[in-house]
């Protein structure tokens, strides 16, 4: 049946390039390619993401007087509606964290240099879109905890220079995190960050495909001239590993939905007083105590404008990060960014621990 | 433009000179802040700190008379110019009246204030006895200060709710001073009244719970006009604020019987927090020993008993429901339906606690019905939460069951490719 569709799809559109594609690909064989399964790890989520987003799009309400009790109708009265909406927020979360993996492996890894700057770029970006995916579906259970911890984050965010009001009022729709907030973040959500999330996706994948996998500096140092690493058949020998794997975090999100569902907790109220223990979620945490750290005032500057243009500086430094490091570029060790990737991941880790459980 | 500047100058110094002789001479403050005697020399000190007749233009004279502007001592105590001293006793009274009963006055410094303080303090205890002659009694400045005096709603006026008690019981928990004074009853006054009140709820609501409607003395003693709530008065007095309560307790048989009314179950000063066990003829039931349980006809002792059984009844029922569904809500099933419900069952257990004061069973039996009937469809709902519990863990365990048997198949299927493939490559 399988082989008569394709037959049938071949008579009309020539799907012999397809056809050798498929045959021809191949993926590298070494110690490290663990860390090739993390990129498909993180497009299923990904997928997973759209899927149950799609489903919960059916029942979700986007207004301050409707998205609350729509999230409870999804939990409590839809079919299932309990299992999609953990799912969702659970995958979320793993998602990031896989993202962040994935992040950290090809950095360590050097795989960024050429011919893969576009590669790293697009990839850096889509980093940062999903924290924006986090960020702003945070807010729209239109919770109390995420009702003031969208006012901490956007208030950060007015604390960029020369821009930071315009843009805290951009975020927020007016002067406080109101219902024209939460209609911004949906429409963010839901339309502006999965438009450019697929542009991104579509692009990333596009260039892996063509580029095929980066093998690592060690190993490649270690081939003598003229030698090639052998290869993995990507159909099906690859794409069956990818499976299972993917398979695996299927288990992982129906045992975290099942056993630890995700709290809906109490409706905002914006003249309730600011419950304690306000945090946003574990991504932001690292930054969110690092601000909370920097005295309100440097030199006579705003200690928290500084914390900000720093973090610019370091989402900068990591969009050129391909360009900066000429060594690798020449096929050379360059300990020099693996110290400042260990320092980075010392960090956030060191960062996020502390944020959480400090008061 | 210099000749201008000049002028300027000139008419600003005529403004200064014209405002500081406008300013009245105090040699009182000036005099009385250098002597050693500290009774002589505190009051002046104390008028020239926080003092809110200082803070609105009133000075020593005004109360004690004299003439401030002169700097001897016989000029400035002369009596020919008013000089009083000191006030004692009811000229206390007549000072503080004169402005604080001048409702013309008052309009002028604090509008809402009332002007009938000199009137209700006639009819107090303490004005009564102060005009038999008795100066041992409490006066304005006993509660207010003399100097240094704070308003009312001032958190470190002695007048205000949190202090009120201790301000009274600077006499009221002096035994000797209390000594000789009587109840109506002719039994001695009693001076354990702010031990007794810091043990009650009242007090711990005033002083723990920040609540300052909480009642301190003079709510319910009244403050200018304090006396004790006569027989009769004690419902009115405890149902100004428990007013469902006092409403209920007129309609029932116990009005007609208990003289001090709320009193004789809730005590006075040492009102505790009441519960179900304080209902009945056994245990800490405190109908008895008007009721008893050995008497079988007792009719009343029956009708505590069975109302006390029917509020253990929905307690129970609630706080069962609650902890059904409060393992529902940690498992993560959505229940704010169901909290609102027992929320709902609660209040009809307040409202039967509050039936109950008319002392008739058949009108508190519907409400427990009521409130049991809701925790009863609450417990309902939390069943159907352990079942909704039970499929979901089943169906993940059959779940996982699936996805384990395809991962093994998928791995052994990559190792059957994984083998195909390294034959053809040798």
């Amino acid at each position: 049946m399988l082989q008569k569709t394709i037959d049938w799809l071949d008579e009309r559109v020539d799907l012999s390039e397809i056809r050798h594609f498929v045959a021809e690909k191949g993926v590298p064989v070494h110690t490290q390619k663990v860390w090739y399964y993390l990129g498909g790890m993180t497009l299923f989520l990904f997928g997973v993401q759209v899927a149950t987003g799609i489903l919960l799009l059916l029942y979700y309400r986007p207004s301050a007087a409707e998205a609350y009790e729509s999230v409870q109708f999804i939990v409590t009265k839809v079919e299932f509606g309990w299992l999609i909406r953990n799912i969702h927020s659970w995958s979320a979360n793993l998602l990031v964290a896989l993202a962040f993996a994935h992040f950290f492996s090809v950095f360590f890894l050097k795989s960024y240099r050429k011919p893969r700057e576009l590669t790293w770029l697009s990839g850096i970006l889509l980093l940062f879109l999903m924290l924006g995916f986090g960020f702003s579906g945070y807010l729209l259970p239109w919770n109390e905890l995420s009702f003031f911890a969208t006012k901490v984050g956007t208030g950060s965010a007015g604390a960029m220079p020369i821009m930071g009001h315009f843009l805290l009022r951009l975020l927020r729709g007016g002067d406080d995190v109101t219902g024209a907030t939460l209609s911004r973040f949906y429409g963010l959500h839901v339309a502006i960050l999965p438009a450019m999330a697929t542009a991104l996706v579509a692009g990333h994948l596009l260039l892996v495909q063509r580029q095929g996998m980066s093998v690592p500096l060690s190993i490649e140092k270690k081939l003598k001239p003229g030698e090639k690493l052998p290869q993995m058949p990507f159909f099906p020998n690859y794409i069956m590993r990818d499976v299972l794997a993917w398979y695996v975090l299927i288990a992982v999100l129906a045992a975290l939905a099942a056993f630890y569902p995700w709290e809906l907790g109490n409706k905002a109220d914006p003249f309730a007083v600011v419950p304690p223990g306000i945090r946003p979620e574990w991504y932001f945490l690292a930054v969110f105590y690092t601000l909370k750290l920097i005295p309100s005032h440097i030199l006579g500057f705003e200690g928290e404008k500084i914390g900000v243009i720093a973090f610019g500086i370091v989402a900068l430094f990591l969009v050129v990060v391909p360009f900066l490091d000429r060594k690798s570029l020449r096929g050379e060790r360059s300990p020099v960014f693996t110290v400042l990737a260990v320092l980075g991941l010392v960090y956030l880790v060191t960062f996020t621990i502390i944020g959480h459980y400090a008061k | 433009m210099r000749r201008g500047l000049c002028v300027q100058f000139l008419v600003a110094l005529v403004l200064v000179a014209a405002r500081a002789s406008a300013q009245p001479a105090n040699s009182c403050l000036t005099c009385h802040a250098t002597q050693q005697d500290a009774r002589i020399a505190s009051p002046a000190a104390l008028f020239s700190q926080q003092d809110v007749h200082r803070e609105r233009g009133f000075a020593c004279a005004d109360c004690h008379g004299g003439n401030p502007a002169a700097t001897a001592k016989a000029q400035a105590h002369d009596a020919a110019k008013g000089y009083k001293g000191k006030p004692t006793g009811p000229q206390i009274i007549a000072t503080c009246a004169r402005c604080h009963s001048d409702a013309e006055l008052m309009r002028r410094f604090a509008p809402k204030q009332r002007v009938d303080q000199a009137t209700e303090y006639a009819t107090s205890v303490h004005g009564k006895r102060l005009a038999s002659g008795d100066t041992n009694v409490a006066t304005c400045v006993s509660c207010h200060g003399a100097h240094g005096i704070r308003l009312v709603s001032d958190a470190k006026s002695p007048v205000f709710p949190t202090n009120v008690a201790t301000t009274c019981a600077n006499c009221h928990a002096d035994a000797k001073r209390m000594a000789g004074y009587k109840l109506p009853d002719g039994s001695p006054l009693p001076t354990h009244q702010l031990a007794d009140y810091q043990t009650s709820v009242h007090y711990n609501a005033l002083t723990k719970g920040n609540d300052l409607s909480a009642p301190t003395c003079n709510d319910c003693h009244g403050n200018h006009g304090a006396v004790p709530p006569g027989v009769g008065a004690i419902a009115n007095v405890c149902g100004s604020c428990h007013a469902v309560f006092a409403e209920k307790f007129a309609t029932s048989v116990h009005k007609q019987i208990f003289d001090k009314g709320c009193v004789e179950c809730h005590s006075n000063h040492a009102v505790q927090k009441p519960s179900d066990a304080m209902l009945g003829v056994t245990g800490k039931g405190i109908c008895q020993p008007c009721h008893t349980a050995e008497d079988k006809g007792d009719k009343g002792a029956a009708a505590a008993e069975t109302m006390r059984t029917e509020f253990e009844q929905l307690k129970a029922a609630i706080d069962t429901s609650h902890a059904l569904i409060a393992r529902v809500k940690n498992a993560g099933i959505e229940v704010s339906d169901q909290e609102l419900a027992l929320r709902e069952a609660a209040t009809k257990l307040t409202l039967a606690h509050t039936e109950m004061h008319a002392f008739e069973p058949t009108l508190v039996a519907p409400i427990i019905a009521d409130g049991t009937k809701i925790a009863a469809a609450v417990d309902v709902a939390g069943q159907k939460g352990v079942s909704e519990l039970e499929f979901r863990r089943r169906g993940l365990a059959w779940s996982l069951a699936a996805i384990v048997l395809v991962v093994v198949g998928l791995a052994l299927k990559v190792r059957q490719i994984d083998q195909r493939r390294q034959k053809s490559d040798v």
